[in-house]
């Protein structure tokens, strides 16, 4: 979680509040890439926009969310309900549809609502809505302040479940193919330093809670290991039988305007073995965060 | 002759030199790259996140 790599090359991150945005800073070539929502990307490149998939955020760290008390025992006691989305670019959409799917379902039984992320546990406890779905640690908060509980976990109903992705400009990788490099090891690196040991999540939870998601440092202690596999680091590179699943149920509900090629939006050629790489390090540095 | 040739070949390439980075590439990108090349700056490359999960 430096802000420089064992390079030196200076790694920034910017927020963005908007897709429409983010689209511009690419185009623009404000920014090298993005973590961005894996439909959301493909619907990128349906677009036009020159940029490749080419690396994970992580795996599962989403939940379905009910009230504590709620009498919602299973996925079919959520018929008629109203349930909240992060966005309809968004994989727990597809995940939404394909669990309706499962069930025998009609799409139009469960009520999905758009609803930012960070409000979902408080339209819970408001009682505006009857579950959500969405990435962490917005699940674990409704867990950790009591009134929620997790129905489903991702790695129980959709295992290795893909949220964000990281892409890049299609120029970047045509002309600094070691930029990119770099980035992706260091990513590997960290998500293996992660996955290897209890204390390295914690660790991560403390600097990351101050510096980074501005979140109690308990709560994000608490996603990294109630339980253990919650989320997951490790196992991130594309892999064309996850994303050829998502763009076809994408496509199904109307979510991708056309079918996107494998080939058109990611490139695997970045991923290297985990046993070649190392980060030799015990703990993080205490040093302040990007923006 | 061949000097007044050559100089003006030399003024007409140094012409459009500046004339390409002024239109094309910016004076402030290549004063970092430049900066990145000789070390005194790092590489820098930033990477946005919509925070939506």
């Amino acid at each position: 979680m430096t802000k420089h790599s064992d390079e030196g090359t200076l790694f920034r991150s910017k927020k963005f509040t908007d897709w429409p945005t983010v689209k511009e800073a690419l185009i623009s070539k404000e920014i090298g890439g993005v973590f961005i929502l894996a439909p959301m990307a493909m619907q990128l490149v349906a677009d036009g926009v020159p940029i490749k998939v080419v690396y994970l955020g992580h795996r599962d760290g989403t939940g379905i969310v009910v009230g504590k008390d709620a009498p919602i025992y299973d996925f079919e006691d959520l018929r008629g309900k109203v349930v909240a989305i992060p966005s309809r670019y968004a994989n727990q959409n597809i995940l939404m549809h394909r669990m309706m799917d499962e069930w025998g379902m009609p799409y139009d039984s469960i009520d999905l609502r758009e609803v930012p992320p960070p409000e979902h546990p408080t339209a819970l406890r408001a009682g505006a809505i009857d579950g959500y779905i969405v990435g962490e640690p917005f699940a674990a908060k409704a867990e950790v302040d009591g009134f929620g509980r997790v129905l489903y976990h991702t790695k129980d109903i959709w295992p290795e479940f893909i949220s964000c992705v990281m892409v890049v400009r299609q120029d970047l990788i045509d002309e600094r193919r070691e930029l990119v490099q770099e980035m992706i090891d260091g990513i590997a690196k960290s998500g293996k330093w992660l996955d290897e040991d209890m204390q390295h999540r914690m660790d991560a939870a403390e600097v990351t809670a101050k510096h980074y998601y501005f979140q109690p440092p308990e709560l994000l202690k608490y996603v990294l290991s109630k339980p253990e596999d919650r989320v997951k680091y490790t196992n991130l590179a594309p892999l064309r039988a996850d994303f050829d699943e998502i763009m076809e149920l994408a496509f199904k509900i109307g979510v991708l305007s056309r079918r996107v090629e494998f080939e058109e939006y990611a490139d695997d050629s970045f991923v290297r073995p985990l046993d070649q790489l190392d980060w030799n390090m015990g703990r993080l540095p205490r040093e302040g965060g990007d923006q | 002759m061949k000097r007044k040739v050559g100089i003006g070949m030399l003024l007409w390439a140094l012409l459009i030199s500046l004339g390409h980075i002024q239109l094309n590439l910016g004076w402030s990108a290549l004063r970092k790259e430049v900066a990145i090349l000789t070390g005194q700056q790092r590489e820098e490359l930033v990477i946005g996140f919509l925070p939506v999960t």
